[in-house]
């Protein structure tokens, strides 16, 4: 590729800079992706003459670094950027915030009545768009930290918050007429403080756990329910499904949570590899007599 | 030769009733006439070339079950066949099998009486009237019915194979309020089976069929509803 071949000499006549920028500039060429940000720092890093190639494709920012970092992080993703899989983790750690994630618009309604009357700040999640819809009404007994029992099971509990309650119900339904496997379902709308009780419960009662959120599985619901069983020594089989530690790619919010396996056919798949576990290594399988 | 069903049912026999021979040795009078002894006490039938046996260890009194043959039993009943086995502990033919021990009758005849026991208690519709007993036949019900099932599962009977080759890891469990140890559970999964003694408790059974007294047991074994 003509122009791309530096070799120590050109290094010595040249400013890494100047390196830098010709290189983009002979790329750019053949790539009509490539484009150019600077924060004023045109001169100074020697992307000017990039400007003077592709007036185009060159963007001045002036003296607002973070604010082209973030242009540059949405240019990247090409397509949409308004991905928050990472306030959640933010926003638990924050001290004596309420954080709550709502199921559907009802729930949302719920939450910000109750936000109203709650002492102290509180973060309300909420999705773009619409919602599945989860429940018929209001009257159902929302409260701040007790987490809501959608559907009854003994086998395993899925505990959920936001657009992966729905999802998670779905999920019970299918697993129980399909494979009579009997899914408990937690709509776990308020993250923190979490319901360690009804966590508890489940971890009592049915020994497996499957959490669900379209969020990071790093500090979010599965995190905060991490914690609570971790800390009551009490052992269980036990998944988190959502972003396992990667940024999202673009799509239909439908879409997305296929992808990352936090749709019905992705919780149920979970749920029935969860259910094969042997979580009692030490059992031999002779009769007792 | 012995059909499928003959093995189905020794296995039960072999494997479930026989085994309750401790209980009853150990939870009744019968106690008093093991007391001090030891030996090793044996039924076995013969199926072609396979020795169906379960014996007990008796040391000083305290029996231990041994689902297999001992190598040299000092009391044994030795069947010739399986059909004739299982006829015999159906109390369909009086015809004794060949019996081993006549020279160790302090083991021999409590031996026998608590076969003899065992076969009355558990071929019994009738409520006993104390406490002790009905406490003895539950717990004899429940251990029969989750080693019965396991049982079945393992010689491969065909209906109990499929349901427990489907099964994710589950615990059913019987059990009788204000009795915590009169209990048995059986957990399944993917194709094995173990029938266990005694209560449940690292978590909520997947189905637990759970009676209010002692009583209660005979409305789902006999027409006596109490």
């Amino acid at each position: 590729m003509a122009g791309l071949s530096y070799t120590s000499i050109n290094q010595t006549r040249m400013a890494t800079g100047e390196v830098y920028c010709q290189t983009l500039i002979e790329l750019a060429k053949e790539n009509p992706r490539i484009v150019a940000l600077t924060a004023d720092l045109g001169k100074s890093s020697k992307i000017g003459e990039f400007m003077k190639q592709f007036p185009e494709r060159f963007y001045q920012f002036g003296i607002a670094e973070q604010n082209m970092m973030g242009a540059a992080a949405g240019m990247a993703k090409a397509g949409t950027t308004h991905h928050s899989t990472e306030d959640i983790a933010i926003m638990r750690s924050l001290a004596n915030l309420t954080v709550i994630v709502p199921a559907d618009g009802i729930e949302t309604a719920n939450a910000v009545e109750a936000a109203v009357e709650h002492e102290g700040p509180v973060y309300i999640r909420i999705n773009r768009g619409y919602d599945q819809q989860v429940y018929e009404t209001m009257d159902y007994g929302y409260e701040i930290g007790r987490a809501v029992t959608l559907h009854e099971g003994s086998d395993v509990t899925i505990i959920a918050c936001g657009s992966a309650v729905f999802q998670a119900l779905q999920a019970a339904r299918e697993l129980d007429a399909v494979y009579q496997i009997k899914a408990r379902v937690l709509d776990m709308h308020t993250i923190k403080p979490l319901d360690k009780a009804a966590v508890l419960k489940a971890v009592k009662d049915t020994r497996r756990i499957i959490t669900a959120e379209d969020h990071t599985v790093i500090g979010g619901l599965g995190g905060a329910v991490a914690e609570v069983i971790a800390e009551s020594g009490m052992a269980t089989a036990f998944r988190r499904l959502g972003l396992q530690d990667k940024f999202s790619p673009i799509g239909l919010h439908e879409d997305l949570m296929a992808h990352h396996g936090i749709d019905t056919n992705g919780i149920v798949n979970s749920v029935r590899e969860l259910m094969q576990l042997d979580f009692e290594e030490d059992l031999d399988w002779e009769d007792e007599v | 030769m012995a059909t499928k069903d003959d093995r189905y049912a020794a296995a039960i026999f072999f494997n479930a009733v026989l085994p309750l021979v401790r209980e009853i040795a150990e939870r009744t009078p019968l106690k008093k006439a093991f007391a001090n002894k030891s030996g090793v006490l044996q039924i076995s039938a013969t199926d072609e070339d396979k020795m169906w046996a379960t014996h007990f260890v008796l040391e000083d009194g305290v029996f231990t079950t041994k689902l297999g043959a001992a190598t040299d039993p000092d009391v044994e009943l030795r069947f010739p066949n399986l059909a004739h086995f299982n006829a015999f502990f159906r109390g369909t033919t009086k015809k004794l099998p060949k019996i081993r021990g006549f020279t160790k009758l302090s083991l021999l005849v409590p031996f026998l009486r608590t076969l003899l026991k065992m076969q009355k208690l558990l071929g019994s519709d009738d409520i006993p009237a104390d406490e002790e007993t009905k406490e003895l036949m539950t717990r004899l019900y429940f251990y029969l019915l989750s080693s019965g099932i396991s049982q079945l599962n393992k010689q491969g009977h065909p209906a109990i194979v499929d349901w427990v080759k489907m099964s994710p890891n589950r615990i059913y469990a019987w059990s009788v309020d204000g009795h915590e140890d009169v209990a048995a559970h059986l957990r399944i999964q993917a194709g094995k089976s173990k029938a266990m003694r005694g209560p449940y408790t690292r978590s909520q059974p997947f189905f637990k069929m759970r009676f209010d007294r002692l009583t209660r047991r005979w409305r789902f074994c006999s027409e006596k509803a109490i």
